[in-house]
């Protein structure tokens, strides 16, 4: 008996086809506009489905080609800028951005300079953008950017009113779109818990979009949260061998630290962090916030962990990467450094479980004010799961 | 892999939508010529033949909504004013949106490829049935009559210059590979015109390269700006001017895929000697991520009950499922003048555009009015002697309205009185109760051709054109009428070339005589 191929093999196989068909054609001179954007598109696309981040390379060549044939086309920029987004290149989305012919005028592209506003700690500028583009256009997206926005900023009910909504606007025709609002939706809901909720939504990721990855991805954290060892091994073993990426190495080599394998974990984690630096030797920093978080919470190494998260800073200032530092430091025992990056982060208004818990440790190291046990309560509060196994994301 | 949200959204404009099962594209309507039994009328809905001719998409819902009327006085000569207007816009909303909503048919279609069709609201009953796609099938009623019924593949039954009207209105996509970031460089601003523009490089007849703009022959967007800054219309060596159609069907050879239905007047009112007047409009509804998921293929209620009565509440949860994506009523009515937004695809319940629809035809006038006037015809816009097209837009209806209200409210001649074979005391229509609401409203005493209804065989594009003419004035001792602008004989008589109707006289395959009316499609 033949398998059912999944939805996400058919998809990869169209995405393939259309690459083979335009493959002799779509660098040909005189460029066409239609044909190398397509082109550059799919190979954009390719490289986000199999979630191979050095393919998003070639993508970005063709676009530099593109771009020296036809001039700062606003499309090419914006596909530009989007795989700079993905690999953290975040002073190159604002050139981009800058660049593409008419770019900031256009709903996507000031849906992205709001992203990279997020990105970079400007959060009034960020929300404010997201809601002037929903009063524009009621778009799934621009519902999905405001609601992550809320749940970082702790409005829970809100973020998951606005992706009940952003979800009433996907179409049969958009599953995969619908797959992953459900996963944003799961990650919501692990983020404080409720582990049954999650899996309902990580479920319904599966039944709409099949065969993906990165649903398996999640449902690996959520099974691994809720002590399914079993099945949280087997999930990562199958994402690591389709995606071996360090991100999900250091995943697989910590679940096997809290199944008490070392053996294992020493295995994948020694992987995770040769991957990780090799990427960083190549000169790319989309590994960096792994790296501080490899290194402060897998080594214990506070020196190293700062080295790192303090590059990951200088990319990006925003509460995460401020209490990423300020965890470093903790680690390196440098307590008032660590305290003063916390309460930065801190001021940004973002209320998280995980924000809350670094807090606590800080301000309990750093400050006999008792401010300490009340960050550890509230993160309790936040999330009553906070203790187990969890990846960063 | 990274702690930032990523919507994915560079897909949404970098899929290329494809030509989408959802893009309504005609509803025609007229009564049958077949009177045995009583009268009928004969409603199709057409679309993209998405997956392919013939071949439906299982996650498309098709509404066809009916509401029948007695015919209606429309506005008295003492309400041409735009308070009068205003009030009128408000009765008929009342009418469309009030307790008396519309009946309707809908349809989906399985996996297996069959058809349920369902009967809502009709005044006998509301039923359901299951039919075979490509064949015609008659329905019997639960109150005695029998509806004829085919839902499949035919040759698409509009004809027309496409391009021509792009050019017309200087709309870059069909000439153009227009970026999907720059959304404001689709309608370029520059006058529209229905004689070319002297200088208008941007969209002017390229003699070296006559396919441009025909099929997918586009070129690169150049560098802006986009605009024109000439002051007269082009002119070649022997004095003609140059018109932007060229008379060829753009549609020739292409299929679509149809609803088509003809319908007892007497299911669809219990008063049909009263109710002369059927309206009718299309709907495509997509089904939603989140019910897709839940949908079970095949459901047994529907297998076992070939012909079922169904419940209201029933209705509700199933329409709940899906998304509204398109709407058609009058031809015309979305790119001529919504501009085809997608918010905008209202559908009978465009009131709110009424305001818009009076500044968007002020903006049509000052294009096609001095051009009808260059070439020696009579206008029905006041656009102050133009000697060229210009290129205006209006925020305040109360400044475009003094512009277009003769347009609005001007008697639609007919060329003769064959539309009105009965000879009765009907009235000519206006164009102000031909769009709003965007209804096909079908005359039972007429032949049904536009605006009486639509009939397959009607160079609709071309009536279009003619609301831009005074109806008032005279050629060769004949009033203006809708069929003016498709005589040939006018374009022979006047400076241009080519000399040509604007669009195509006749559909590229002949029309049957009986049912389902709408050519075989290509093979």
């Amino acid at each position: 008996m033949i398998a059912k191929r999944t939805d996400f093999e058919n998809e990869l196989e169209r995405i393939r086809q259309g690459l083979a068909e335009l493959n002799g054609s779509a660098l040909n001179l005189p460029v066409d506009s239609a044909k190398i954007s397509r082109f550059a598109y799919l190979q954009y696309q390719c490289a986000s489905l199999t979630g191979n981040l050095e393919a998003l390379g070639d993508a970005d060549s063709t676009i530099d080609y593109a771009i020296r044939h036809l001039g700062p086309s606003g499309d090419l920029y914006f596909l530009k800028a989007n795989i700079h987004f993905k690999l953290h290149r975040l002073n190159d989305v604002e050139q981009d951005l800058q660049l593409g012919r008419d770019l900031l005028l256009s709903t996507p592209g000031r849906a992205l300079q709001a992203d990279l506003d997020f990105q970079k700690g400007r959060y009034d500028a960020a929300r404010q953008e997201y809601e002037a583009l929903i009063t524009e256009d009621r778009t799934w997206d621009s519902l999905a950017r405001l609601a992550y926005f809320n749940f970082k900023m702790g409005d829970i009910e809100k973020a998951d009113r606005l992706y009940d909504e952003a979800v009433d606007e996907l179409t049969a025709k958009q599953m995969r779109h619908y797959s992953w609002l459900e996963l944003q939706r799961g990650v919501l809901d692990l983020s404080r818990g409720d582990y049954e909720q999650a899996r309902s939504h990580y479920e319904r990721a599966d039944r709409a979009y099949s065969g993906h990855w990165l649903v398996q991805e999640h449902m690996a954290e959520l099974a691994g949260a809720e002590e399914k060892f079993d099945e949280a091994e087997r999930l990562y073993c199958n994402v690591v061998d389709q995606v071996p990426r360090p991100d999900f190495q250091q995943a697989l080599g910590e679940l096997y630290l809290t199944m008490e394998k070392p053996a294992q974990a020493t295995e994948w984690l020694d992987k995770a962090r040769k991957g990780f630096l090799e990427s960083a030797e190549r000169g790319e920093v989309h590994y960096y916030h792994h790296l501080a978080d490899f290194y402060a919470d897998v080594e214990e190494n506070g020196p190293e962990a700062v080295k790192w998260a303090g590059k990951d800073l200088e990319l990006r200032r925003n509460f995460s990467t401020l209490s990423a530092l300020a965890w470093a430091l903790y680690r390196a025992g440098q307590f008032p450094e660590a305290l003063d990056l916390m309460n930065e982060a801190l001021a940004s208004g973002a209320k998280d479980a995980r924000l809350f818990r670094t807090a606590g440790m800080i301000y309990t190291a750093a400050s006999p004010n008792g401010k300490g046990a009340w960050y550890l309560e509230k993160a309790a509060e936040l999330n009553p799961n906070l203790k187990n196994f969890h990846v960063h994301r | 892999m990274a702690d930032h949200n990523d919507p994915n959204a560079v897909n949404s404009i970098f899929s290329d939508i494809d030509v989408s099962a959802a893009d309504l594209y005609d509803i025609f309507g007229f009564p049958s010529s077949n009177t045995d039994g009583g009268e009928k009328v004969v409603i199709a809905l057409t679309f993209a033949s998405m997956p392919s001719t013939g071949v439906f998409d299982t996650d498309m819902l098709y509404r066809i909504l009916v509401s029948s009327d007695p015919r209606v006085v429309g506005l008295s000569n003492d309400e041409h004013h735009l308070k009068g207007l205003l009030r009128y816009f408000d009765a008929i909303k009342e009418k469309f949106l009030g307790p008396f909503k519309a009946s309707e048919i809908r349809v989906t279609v399985d996996q297996s490829q069959r058809a349920t069709v369902k009967f809502i609201d009709f005044p006998g009953a509301s039923f359901s049935t299951v039919i075979d796609t490509n064949k015609v099938t008659t329905i019997d009623t639960p109150d005695g009559h029998a509806i004829k019924a085919y839902i499949g593949g035919r040759d698409d039954a509009f004809f027309n210059d496409l391009t021509g009207f792009f050019r017309s209105i200087n709309y870059a996509p069909q000439f153009y590979r227009v970026p999907h970031t720059m959304a404001g460089s689709r309608e370029l601003k520059i006058p529209k015109t229905l004689i070319e523009l002297e200088g208008n490089h941007l969209f002017n007849f390229d003699p070296n390269d006559p396919e441009w703009g025909y099929g997918n022959n586009k070129r690169e967007l150049p560098p802006g700006p986009h605009t024109w800054n000439g002051d007269k219309f082009f002119k070649d060596a022997n004095g003609n001017f140059r018109f932007v159609y060229s008379g060829r069907d753009c549609q020739a050879g292409i299929n679509i895929n149809a609803i088509i239905l003809e319908i007892p007047l007497a299911f669809i009112t219990d008063a049909p000697d009263h109710n002369r007047i059927v309206n009718t409009w299309g709907e495509s509804w997509v089904l939603k991520a989140a019910d897709k998921i839940e949908t079970i293929p095949d459901h047994p209620f529907w297998l076992e009950n070939p012909i079922a009565l169904i419940g209201q509440s029933k209705i509700d949860d199933e329409l709940k499922k899906y998304k509204l994506v398109d709407t058609d009523g009058q031809p015309f009515a979305d790119a001529a003048l919504s501009e085809r937004e997608d918010n905008r695809q209202l559908g009978a319940n465009n009131f709110w555009l009424a305001p818009h629809f009076i500044k968007r035809l002020a903006h049509l006038g000052w294009g096609f009015g001095p051009s009808i006037t260059a070439l020696g015809l009579q206008t029905s816009f006041d656009h102050d002697n133009s000697p060229v097209s210009v290129h205006k837009t209006y925020s305040l209806v109360t400044a475009a309205f003094p512009r277009v209200k003769k347009t609005l409210f001007q008697h639609l001649n007919m060329p003769d009185d064959s539309w009105n074979p009965k000879g009765l005391n009907i009235p000519l229509r206006r164009p102000v109760e031909v769009f709003v609401p965007n209804v096909c409203a079908i005359d039972m005493d007429t032949t049904g051709t536009w605006p009486y209804g639509r009939r397959p065989e009607d160079q609709v594009a071309t009536r279009f054109l003619s609301l831009f003419l005074d109806m008032e004035a005279e050629l060769n001792g004949k009033k203006y009428h809708i069929e003016l602008l498709n005589d040939p004989a006018l374009w022979n008589s006047v400076p241009i070339e080519p000399k040509t109707a604007p669009n195509p006289m006749k559909n590229d395959k002949e029309f049957l005589k009986d049912f389902p009316y709408l050519a075989d499609p290509w093979g």
